[in-house]
């Protein structure tokens, strides 16, 4: 027995909180239609449009080829996830833009939240502890990093923790000296590395960031505050 | 100056270009947005939110993991 496909209203009515927008929609399904199989296929492959899965592509093989393949295993199933998950929200409900739905607050009360906040310190302040003592490269250190980073991607990937408001259109120019800085510095270190004597070996001449931070990661104090910082980066992205 | 001085003088250049825009998001009306406000925009999406957080789990993994 045949099933009558939903109109657009029907759709806004079951999914309030993902509508984009009538006309923007209305384009969309024009353009991927998800009842014929060329559209089923192309709405399964959408993911394959947003950059990030590209960057984390290029990722995956840099570092594979670079010797570190547990690190490009990681980025590829991230990169074939997002693929995947976009992919399934596109073929369910193909109006649906990849905007996350912010969760609501679990932590709103003060006192529940000072709790948690405590918890949060002292857990990492106990997790640098123990994985800043293990040596660097070794499987327990290891461990610990893919266990945490995925916590914090899984968490990352159900949308943000709290509502936050829209900002608004970011000032151009602005933005674009963001962007200079920052493509800048990687690119020098780009630089630093391909004038290595070759990717995994170091050079003085032409230090990369890793290589100015070996002394400081040598030692078990070292690994720690570092890991503290990273820590911190973590939370404060988390709670962006 | 030696080619070792140069790189990281290059690297100095940069991290004071950061601090440089971020004190001038937060310190003056100059039309710069904060690094927290072009993270919260890039996070907007989830592919960007996820590919914010990834970024992050790779520093982990490059400086520590196997």
């Amino acid at each position: 027995m045949s099933r009558a496909a939903p109109s657009p209203e029907d759709r806004h009515a079951q999914h309030p909180g993902t509508d984009t927008g009538g006309a923007a929609a209305g384009s969309a399904e024009a353009v991927v239609d998800p009842v014929r199989p060329a559209g089923r296929v192309l709405a399964a492959l959408s993911g394959l449009r947003e950059p990030v899965v590209w960057v984390l592509l290029l990722i995956a093989f840099f570092t594979a080829v670079s010797g570190k393949p547990v690190d490009g295993v990681l980025m590829l199933i991230v990169a074939t996830g997002l693929v995947w998950d976009a992919g399934r929200r596109a073929l369910r409900h193909p109006e649906a833009g990849s905007e996350p739905v912010a969760r609501r607050s679990r932590l709103a009360g003060g006192r529940r939240r000072l709790v948690a906040v405590t918890a949060l310190l002292a857990g990492g302040a106990v997790y640098a502890g123990v994985v800043g003592s293990f040596s660097r490269y070794s499987w327990p250190a290891t461990a610990g990093i893919i266990g945490l980073g995925t916590i914090v991607v899984l968490i990352g990937w159900h949308g943000p923790l709290r509502a936050r408001p829209d900002g608004g259109r970011l000032p151009l120019a602005g933005t674009l000296a963001w962007i200079v800085v920052l493509v800048a510095g990687c690119l020098w270190e780009l630089a630093a590395l391909l004038q290595q004597p070759s990717i995994t070996t170091d050079s003085y001449s032409h230090p990369t960031i890793s290589t100015l931070t070996d002394p400081m990661l040598a030692t078990s104090p070292g690994r720690s505050i570092v890991l503290l910082g990273w820590l911190a980066l973590g939370w404060y992205l988390v709670e962006r | 100056m030696t080619a070792h001085n140069v790189t990281i003088a290059g690297y100095l250049v940069a991290v004071a270009g950061i601090v440089l825009l971020q004190v001038l998001a937060t310190r003056t009306r100059a039309p710069v947005p904060s690094l927290g406000d072009l993270l919260t925009r890039a996070m907007r999406s989830r592919t960007g939110r996820v590919g914010v957080l990834v970024a992050w789990a790779w520093i982990g993994l490059h400086f520590f993991a196997r």
